[in-house]
């Protein structure tokens, strides 16, 4: 591992004006889960100081305001994995979580760093988008607020700037009429990545009427993102099992539309509308 | 590594400024900028300029220099001797760095040495009840839950972690529970029962 | 003695469990000593390519570095290999694959090494590549040794197959590929080379097979072999893989202590270890069988090429099993069967639990399903029809003398799954989307090396004036529990308790050169070795027991830690009393106890031998869930069966039985170290994928015991047939569950969905240049859902 120097702010602020003023070429440090392995590659390895904001007790912990669930950066998989407001109010998101890599993995790995490292395969990412999630990141500069589905430019890269800390991720209460869902296609049954993974919600009315459908694919998509052109075959309708398999081809169709045929399609195509049909039919 | 390991006993933490903590290290870029005559690498510092870090493991308290890059399993094994913990693929996958950090279980190769400052660090050589086994580690013993006995002290580590959460787990949990720790003697059955005995050990 | 075991088949504890449940044990790495430096290697930038310069005089200078040395500088021989000497510790002139190392550095630190390893320039001409074992025995393919890069051709010959084939009703003529596998043991692998007092070396590590490591150490160091002691350490695991890896280990760390006067730590990252061990040969095997309606197979004609990779390493002896074996335990007059090994620039194959049984098993095992759909019987009535019963007479035309016990495990594990029952209700299933499937394997093994090499070992017992008792032996223990089961044979004959027992890890100056702890012959070999020591010392003891109590000496016996009198039941004196008469009377208290293997036969030419002197017989039965949309499977229910002669140690048994399944479930269903245009792809556990505590199902497990005079106390040997039935069987229960056949392992997502595998035809593989960066950067790609 190639040396680097070390902070630890103990306030927002502090970690703020470290980023703004110190080591150009700084990274910050949450889990560590993704850094640390990072680290150990000098090859890999550019950056001279860590900026370790574990220590900041702001950034840490999951609650509501109004009809929003408010859950802060530092928090763990394993704090997500046991809350009774994910539970209540974004069951999909604790599906998530509850596949990610292991218990010490989940004990250490953050939603906040998942996001941030913006991996292809990050398990909360999908299930986030699907809640309509926005992140708030905050730098010397000020705070803005984005919307996660515009956060993600392509694998590993964001537009969040360099001295920009996430700060809180908050997405609305799902509505009492939505089911959810999150299902993850990996090569083994613990310690595994996405191959492919969906999140879905569908709201209905009291005739069983789609009146909102969100559908996020991981690790498909060149970048995360809903897919209109699926979510619109359902809306309106009283989902047949039928519609439902359309619903899963139409997503394989716009991935396609996105990836274009590469070598690894002709598992995905298939895969990726089953894994859909399936979310959607988990959401009945 | 020629360095002086600082280890206090019963010391408290100096209180300084985290801000102050900077690593020192001096190399540049690999084989860059290493000014002639005397070329230097890192990991020749003087270690009097280190940050130092106070770490209570197995309930003694330790204070001691560490260079930020340090990982808490090096210095456990490196500056510590307490080789028990083991090294396996440094990257948070294999699990047999598993130790206890303020009673939860995680991977030791993943966490930097001075993120544990002012925690609780618990490794298996902490689980025994002075010169008797703990009963984690007796109930591996008595089911015969190793092999080769490399992963071992990670896999006693997680039931130990595991047990502390829940203490009655049921199979599904056990499973689960263990399933950060790779095993390629492929011991896990009889794993599971060294953790369903431990259960019973430990009431 | 036989019938009224006191330690032989109880559940003892084994001898080195409280060290590992403590984390006292000290593995290779966890030795540390004063004034250590650390050593590491350089090793090659590209998969072939000629070495045209090395410039170390920029790492020499680093302050901190102790010593940078190449080829050039090795004082004695710089070559090494078990059968075919054509290994380098450092390579000179050219490189062969990727793992080849170019120089060492010894340094104050880690780091500081690791520096000193980047500011070495070396110059290289490349190489075409080859790295696939078929194209690399077509004629102008590049050779990676000599004028080609065919190094081993086995045959069996039987009968005539020309004469089989008119005699058959049909044939069935398929092609298999089986995968390279990594060993990944969970401890990388370490070693500690301290300058010896009197001149020589001293070295502490995980080492599998010592003596050879020694040889090679002495010739490299240019000193005699009783000037190198090399001690083993508790190993974490090795299932065949510590042998040449570490041997060059040793020399390399042997060469730097020499150079620098200093002891010498080396320890491989995982990442090193992937790219520079050996892995289990993959296989392309071509098999056609010529049967008869009623399902009697008339004619097997055979031809299999390993892929040997860079280095002959152990290629010869594990490719002579697969011809031995290939035609699995099943009567056939006409059998002709070829097996090739060809160098490519691929990381070097060799030993790997199995030992070149779990790629032809996979193949066997598969026919024989499709055999069974062809003549419309059950999987299990074609081998109840075609397999061996007392007195068979094998492909290679030994007539089995042992009790032949295939049927017997067969049936068992069919009873204990309800295969048959199940079997056929999955294969009439409706489809749906996932689907429950059974599938069996069943084979023969042979016991120890058989017609490969000598076949000797040696074991000490010590007996102390206090009854207490050290055991030293040549076989080592690698995890499998070696130790416990030497100890309890020793503790058996000498009636006294395990734990009156100190074993001493190995040592090469304490012990005669027992060859290699491979093949499964620990049980057998050691123990043998063990009993015999052990009765010598028996003997002594109760020839003083009779002058102490006037006793005759066949009225005496040692039980329970007490010298006895048979006939009356009565303690005469405690064990530790005999033993300190034993010594105050001036006689031996040490019994060199020795085992030769009983003769075995091979004629290269005719293809015919007696190959092992007793076989051991396993069946496997698995049952599996696939997901028919996705390609997924998962294990749900096994059961293993194997009869082991004896169990000397239930639960030891049971451990390797429930280990080898777990590590065959790998095999078949996600494990592959790729390797594309010579470059690893996979370099850690987050890309290279075992099974973990989630993916292993409860396994049911059957001993049989069948004992056999070859073995102590009736005992066989168990830690390789336990890892070369699982793949198969989760093979054909996939068939059973899908109707679609996989015919290359691992059976992973793609191809059990897609029915072949996928390839990504990136530039990465084609260019050679920087193939090294490439590799590594691609090893520390972030994993994915974890932050």
């Amino acid at each position: 591992m190639r040396p680097f120097e070390y902070y630890s702010p103990r306030t927002l602020s502090e970690a703020c004006n470290l980023l703004a003023e110190g080591e150009p070429d700084s990274k910050i440090l949450a889990g560590g889960t993704d850094v640390l392995v990072e680290m150990r590659k000098s090859s890999a390895w550019s950056s001279k100081a860590i900026v370790d904001i574990t220590r900041i007790p702001s950034l840490r912990g999951i609650g509501e305001s109004g009809d929003w669930i408010i859950i802060k950066p530092l928090t763990t998989h394993t704090e997500v994995l046991h809350s009774d407001l994910v539970r209540t109010h974004a069951p999909l998101l604790q599906t998530a979580v509850s596949t990610i890599g292991s218990p010490q993995i989940r004990n250490r790995g953050t939603v906040g760093g998942n996001i941030m490292n913006a991996a292809a395969c990050a398990d909360t990412v999908p299930p986030l988008i699907a809640l309509d999630a926005e992140i708030m990141l905050k730098s010397t500069s000020g705070e803005r607020v984005i919307a996660l589905s515009e956060f993600f430019v392509k694998p590993y890269v964001t537009v969040a700037r360099r001295d920009e800390i996430l700060v809180e991720v908050r997405f609305p209460k799902l509505p009492a009429n939505a089911r959810s869902s999150f299902v993850k296609l990996g090569r083994r049954n613990a310690l595994s990545i996405a191959r492919l993974s969906v999140a879905a919600v569908v709201c209905k009315d009291e005739a069983g009427v789609v009146t909102d459908a969100r559908i996020v694919p991981g690790a498909a998509f060149p970048r995360w993102q809903r897919v209109p052109e699926a979510e619109k075959l359902l809306i309106g309708q009283k989902p047949s099992k039928e519609l439902l398999v359309e619903g899963g081809k139409k997503v394989s169709e716009v991935m396609i539309s996105f990836t274009g045929r590469r070598w690894s399609t002709e598992y995905k195509e298939p895969v990726i509308a089953v894994l859909v049909r399936r979310a959607l039919e988990a959401c009945e | 590594m020629e360095k002086k390991k600082r280890e206090v006993r019963n010391e408290s933490s100096t209180g300084m400024s985290r801000r102050n903590f900077l690593g020192t290290v001096s190399a540049g870029a690999l084989g860059a900028t290493i000014a002639r005559p005397v070329p230097r690498a890192s990991g020749q510092e003087d270690s009097g300029n280190l940050p130092q870090v106070t770490i209570t493991i197995n309930g003694r308290v330790h204070q001691l220099r560490v260079e930020p890059r340090w990982t808490l399993l090096y210095v456990l094994r490196d500056k510590l001797g307490l080789t028990g913990t083991k090294p396996g693929c440094e990257r948070g996958e294999c699990g047999s760095c598993t130790v206890l950090i303020d009673g939860v279980t995680r991977y030791s190769c993943l966490t930097l040495a001075l993120e544990a400052d002012g925690r609780q660090v618990t490794t298996v050589e902490g689980l025994m009840q002075g010169e008797q086994l703990g009963p984690v580690q007796r109930a591996f013993l008595e089911e015969d839950g190793f092999q080769c006995g490399y992963c071992t002290p990670g896999q006693v580590m997680s039931a130990e972690g595991l047990l502390r959460q829940k203490p009655n787990p049921t199979i599904d949990e056990i499973q689960i529970g263990m399933s950060g720790n790779l095993c390629r003697c492929g011991a896990y059955d009889h794993i599971f029962k060294s953790v369903r005995r431990a259960a019973e050990l430990r009431k | 003695m036989v019938g009224k075991h006191k330690i032989i088949g109880k559940p003892e504890r084994r001898v080195d469990a409280w060290g590992k449940v403590t984390g006292k044990a000290k593995y290779a790495e966890d030795y540390t000593v004063g004034h250590q430096l650390w050593g590491k290697v350089l090793r090659s930038k590209y998969p072939h390519a000629k070495i045209l310069s090395i410039d170390t005089s920029k790492a020499s200078e680093l302050l901190g570095v102790e010593a940078v040395l190449t080829a050039r500088e090795i004082p004695g021989s710089n070559v090494f290999g078990i059968v075919v000497k054509n290994q380098q510790i450092l390579a000179d002139e050219r490189v062969r694959f990727l793992g080849d190392g170019v120089a060492l550095v010894a340094a104050k630190s880690k780091e500081i090494a690791d520096h000193a390893l980047a500011l070495i320039d070396v110059q290289y001409e490349l190489l075409p590549v080859v790295s696939d074992p078929e194209e690399a025995l077509r004629p102008g393919a590049p050779l990676i040794h000599g004028d080609t890069n065919e190094f081993v051709h086995h045959k069996v010959r039987k009968g005539d197959v020309a004469k089989g084939f008119a005699e058959a009703d049909f044939t069935i003529e398929r092609k298999f590929k089986t995968q390279f596998v990594e060993h990944a043991y969970i401890e990388p692998e370490a070693v500690l080379a301290e300058p010896a007092e009197q001149g020589g070396v001293k070295i502490t590590g995980s080492v599998q097979n010592l003596f050879s490591s020694r040889r090679s150490v002495a010739e490299a160091l240019g000193i005699s072999l009783n000037r190198v002691q090399i001690i083993q350490s508790t190993l974490g695991g090795s299932f065949g893989g510590k042998d040449e890896v570490m041997t060059s280990m040793c020399c390399r760390a042997a060469l730097l202590a020499g150079r620098t006067g200093k002891p010498v730590k080396m320890v491989n990252t995982r990442e090193e270890s992937m790219l520079e061990s050996y892995k289990r040969h993959p296989y392309v095997l071509y098999y056609k069988w010529g049967a008869k309606k009623d399902g009697t197979i008339t004619a097997m004609e055979i031809r299999v090429v390993a892929d040997g990779g860079a280095y002959a390493s152990m290629s010869p002896f594990v490719t002579w099993r697969s011809v031995v074996q290939a035609t699995g335990p099943y009567y056939c007059e006409n059998v002709k069967t070829d097996v090739y090994a060809a160098y490519t620039n691929n990381n070097y194959t060799g030993a790997m639990r199995g030992f070149g049984s779990p790629q032809v098993d996979f193949a066997i095992e598969s026919m024989m399903d499709e055999l069974a759909e062809a003549v419309g019987v059950t999987p299990l009535e074609i081998r109840m029809k075609n397999g061996f019963e007392g007195g068979a007479v094998t492909a290679t035309g030994q007539k089995l003398a042992h009790t032949v016990s295939l049927k017997e495990v067969l049936s068992k594990a069919a009873q204990e799954l309800g295969f048959e029952e199940k079997w056929r209700r999955y294969r009439d299933a409706k489809a749906v989307a996932k689907r429950r499937g059974v599938g069996l394997a069943c084979s023969y093994r042979g016991v120890s090396l058989g017609a490969e090499g000598v076949d000797a070992a040696q074991t000490t017992v010590s007996v102390q004036t206090d009854g207490s008792v050290i055991v030293s032996s040549g076989v080592t223990d690698m995890g499998q529990g070696a130790q416990t089961q030497m100890a309890q044979i020793t503790a058996e004959v000498l009636g006294i308790s395990v734990d009156r027992i100190q074993f001493l890890n190995t040592n090469t100056s304490g012990v005669a050169d027992s060859g290699p702890t491979v093949a499964s012959r620990g049980t057998v070999m050691g123990g043998l070795a063990a009993k015999n020591a052990a009765e010598k010392v028996r003997a002594t003891l109760l020839e003083v027991g009779s002058e102490l109590t006037g006793t005759p000496v066949d009225a005496l016996d040692l039980a329970d830690n007490y010298l006895v009198n048979e006939r009356t039941n009565e303690r005469l004196a405690s064990f530790g009393e005999l033993t300190a008469a034993c010594f105050n009377k001036g006689r031996p208290m040490i019994g060199l106890g020795w085992h030769k293997a009983p003769r075995t036969s091979w004629h290269e030419e005719e293809g015919k031998g007696d190959a092992y002197f007793t076989f051991v017989y396993g069946a496997n039965a698995a049952e599996v869930e696939v997901d028919t949309e996705t390609g997924r499977v998962n294990v749900i229910d096994f059961v293993s069966v194997h009869d082991v002669g004896k169990a000397i140690n239930r639960a030891m048994v049971t451990g390797q039985m429930c280990g080898g399944v777990a590590m065959g479930l790998g095999y078949g269903l996600l494990e592959e170290f790729e390797i594309e245009a010579g470059i690893p792809k996979q370099l850690n556990f987050d890309e290279y994928l075992i099974p973990t505590s989630m993916d292993v199902p409860r396994i049911k497990t059957v001993i049989v015991e069948n004992e056999d005079p070859a073995g102590p106390f009736g005992a066989k040997s168990v830690g390789e047939p336990t890892n070369e039935l699982a793949a198969p069987a989760i093979v054909n229960a996939i068939y059973n569950a899908t109707g679609k056949r996989v015919y290359e392992i691992p059976a992973n997502l793609e191809r059990v969905f897609l029915g072949h595998k996928l390839t990504r035809h990136d530039k990465r593989g084609s260019e050679q240049k920087n193939a090294f960066d490439a590799v590594m950067v691609e090893s520390c790609k972030v994993r994915g859902g974890s932050e």
